[in-house]
């Protein structure tokens, strides 16, 4: 009996005085990321006294989710956001500065450049990188083979995969050269523009406040993409695809070239592992490479209560240590740590190295309007792809996208 | 006010005092939601539309601007177009399966529960649910309706209804008929039923036949449940969203994005809640026109027309 009430004593008191101590945070993050992000939080929980609790919130919804939060008064205290909204949540003071917190890192200079740049707002920084990843080709080896084409030679320009592309659909009925998602604002960002930049071109000013949508890379990646559609090389399930069904597609073994990020590797491997593919940066229309540099950004809310802000920082410092930038790599392909590659990548498929080498010449458009401007379904950017793509008057898509983008932006810009 | 015209009046009527009062109590529940729930999210949203109100970042009065930007915007007039055009579809479509259904149910027979359960069901799924389940059966490469088709050789290729205009709005109109057929079954059901029975004796007596019977006394008998239930389903379809939204998710090409759905992209995808608070208003209006319309009609005896 005094044993019993003794015992309870001894549980009643270590409750009582951990609760004291611990603290707990609560993270947002998006769906895509939430596994990854759920796995790291109970490996620190497991190891800590505080509480990293992660909610998974679906990724177009975290915006208005996060916003009607922060102006409701009851946010969480931290976000993994996707590293595009950075600069619109930054420019309209919700976020918490953390450029002591960075700087003091011991590999500061080693955080993902992307992420540390859309983070950054007027000369302060307000993220820390969470997941990387970059976006790529994969191209399915066995039916270049069958097509009579090189597999060891990656399509070296845009141009090359339109007519690569026509070859390997002439294989049969139901194979198709290309793949793209082209009804996903968030895709496209993902994987057209690199198209653009790859040919040193851009479709905004490098401060993000106008547009430079006509060029002559964008009509020549407009009208390769139309003379694919137009040819029938494109995977049917493309043009209304919102990306559920793009890796399924490839992995069916009937898909040439998708377009897609550096996932891919890791997840074909575990998953798929009888699909033959190569991986390849994103060439221009007609040469060049580049890429998307992609991914999430750990954020803080602001006014987080001091003794929270130093949990959220702890837990940054335990991701960023080796052994969870190997797991991160394995589950995003990347890790956030640039320092790390060498030992990160040992590990897995060296494929994975291709968009890491990439990454040096990837970019991310800068930008306070990126909902508006490219991922609403009725945006000017949605538009300019769909209509150029699949109707047949590229040049005025490209005119009424210009006219489109610069409206908004004249309302948008901070 | 008028609370207090109508308290005056049964005050008038020679009513006791405390009647007056009993009746305020019984009523308060049901006024605190109407105004708690609906008068002031009005005003609320009336007073928004008169700002730039973005999600994040400060709002500043900007009087009627909204209003003139919304007269410009075509997106906004196509995707009224599109409602109006698939409310008219689609309250036709449902009215030409519901009388019908109402017809074949309404018989003394003693499998008729049976029917009239079958049809209703439907209408108890909600439509979120019911556009998710409609996403799955015509999913080209997994559904059902490929498998079944592409299976009993009809076709060679599974059909991609969902990416050419016609064909969506077709597949929308067939799960919404589908789904509320039912519900509009029961209230044509009452009316039918609520007919005497030796009026329409009486002109079988007279020697008309089924169908002048039908047409001459049933459906005269039936204005009001016809029209209550033309009243509920424009209303609801010029409202539609869930099943764009899951659905066709406004696709192909924009072409199938309802009045609501602009409002929602409007307010929730360019965050723009002042402008969303204003296509809100201009929506009401729009509504409140052709319900106030409907239900002049209503309101006329159908002696008034003679």
């Amino acid at each position: 009996m005094l044993k019993t009430k003794l015992m309870l004593a001894a549980v009643a008191l270590a409750a009582s005085a951990s609760w004291a101590q611990a603290e707990e945070v609560n993270l947002w993050v998006r769906t895509s990321s939430a596994a990854v992000l759920q796995a790291l939080a109970e490996k620190y929980n497991a190891a800590h006294d505080d509480t990293v609790n992660v909610t998974a919130v679906i990724a177009e919804q975290m915006v208005p989710k996060l916003g009607a939060a922060i102006a409701g008064g009851a946010p969480p205290e931290g976000a993994v956001l996707d590293l595009i909204y950075l600069p619109t949540f930054a420019a309209n003071d919700t976020l918490e500065d953390m450029t002591g917190f960075v700087e003091s890192l011991p590999y500061a200079d080693a955080l993902s450049p992307s992420h540390i740049r859309l983070a950054t707002y007027d000369g302060k920084i307000y993220g820390v990188p969470a997941l990387p990843d970059a976006s790529i080709i994969a191209y399915n080896t066995d039916l270049f083979e069958q097509a009579g084409l090189d597999p060891e030679k990656a399509p070296a320009s845009l141009d090359e995969i339109v007519e690569d592309a026509e070859k390997i659909s002439a294989l049969g009925d139901d194979i198709y050269g290309f793949y793209f998602v082209a009804n996903s604002g968030s895709w496209l960002i993902y994987d057209f523009l690199p198209h653009i930049w790859a040919a040193d071109a851009d479709i905004l000013t490098d401060d993000g406040r106008e547009a430079t949508i006509d060029t002559p890379a964008m009509r020549e990646t407009l009208e390769d993409y139309r003379t694919m559609w137009q040819a029938g090389t494109i995977h049917p399930t493309s043009r209304s695809g919102n990306g559920n069904n793009a890796v399924e597609a490839f992995a069916s073994g009937k898909v040439g070239v998708l377009m897609t990020g550096s996932y891919i590797v890791n997840l074909l491997d575990s998953n798929y592992p009888d699909v033959n593919f190569a991986v390849a940066p994103i060439p221009g229309p007609t040469g060049g490479q580049s890429s998307f540099a992609g991914g999430d950004t750990l954020a803080m809310i602001k006014g987080i209560a001091p003794e929270k802000k130093a949990v959220i920082e702890d837990f940054v410092k335990f991701y960023m240590e080796p052994e969870q930038q190997v797991f991160i790599t394995q589950e995003a392909g990347m890790p956030s740590r640039t320092d790390l590659a060498e030992e990160a990548y040992a590990n897995f498929d060296p494929r994975n190295l291709i968009a890491y080498d990439i990454l040096s010449k990837a970019r991310t458009p800068y930008t306070y309007a990126s909902d508006e401007l490219f991922v609403s379904r009725t945006g000017p950017f949605l538009n300019l792809i769909q209509s150029a793509v699949f109707g047949d008057d590229v040049d005025g898509a490209i005119a009424t996208a210009q006219e489109d983008f610069t409206k908004i932006l004249d309302r948008t810009n901070p | 006010m008028f609370l207090k015209r109508a308290l005056q009046k049964r005050r008038q009527a020679g009513s006791d005092e405390p009647h007056g009062w009993l009746g305020l109590a019984f009523i308060a529940p049901s006024m605190v939601f109407i105004i708690g729930l609906f008068i002031i999210p009005l005003v609320m949203t009336v007073w928004m539309s008169f700002f730039r109100w973005p999600l994040l970042g400060r709002r500043k009065f900007i009087g009627l601007e909204n209003y003139a930007e919304l007269l410009g915007d075509s997106q906004l007039w196509q995707s009224f177009g599109f409602t109006l055009l698939y409310t008219v579809l689609v309250t036709t479509a449902i009215m030409a399966v519901a009388l019908p259904l109402a017809l074949l149910v309404d018989r003394p027979l003693r499998s008729v529960g049976f029917f009239r359960t079958v049809f209703f069901m439907p209408v108890v799924i909600g439509f979120g649910a019911a556009s998710t389940l409609w996403l799955w059966l015509l999913n080209p490469d997994s559904g059902v309706f490929a498998r079944l088709l592409t299976g009993l050789g009809l076709v060679d290729q599974a059909p991609r209804p969902l990416e050419s205009f016609w064909p969506a709005l077709a597949v929308i109109i067939l799960m919404v008929v589908w789904k509320t057929a039912g519900f509009t079954m029961v209230i044509l059901l009452t009316g039918l039923q609520s007919i005497p029975n030796d009026v329409i004796e009486a002109a079988r007596i007279d020697g008309a036949s089924p169908f002048s019977r039908f047409r001459r006394i049933t459906l005269p008998l039936m204005r009001n449940s016809v029209l209550l239930a033309l009243i509920l389903n424009v209303t609801s379809s010029m409202l539609a969203f869930d099943q764009f939204f899951i659905i066709t998710q406004g696709g192909p090409n924009n072409s199938t994005i309802s009045a609501v759905f602009t409002i929602y992209l409007a307010s929730f995808s360019s965050y723009r809640l002042g402008y969303g608070s204003a296509l809100s208003f201009a929506l009401l209006v729009v509504l409140v026109a052709i319900s106030s319309i409907q239900l002049s009609f209503m309101r006329q005896r159908p002696e008034d027309g003679r």
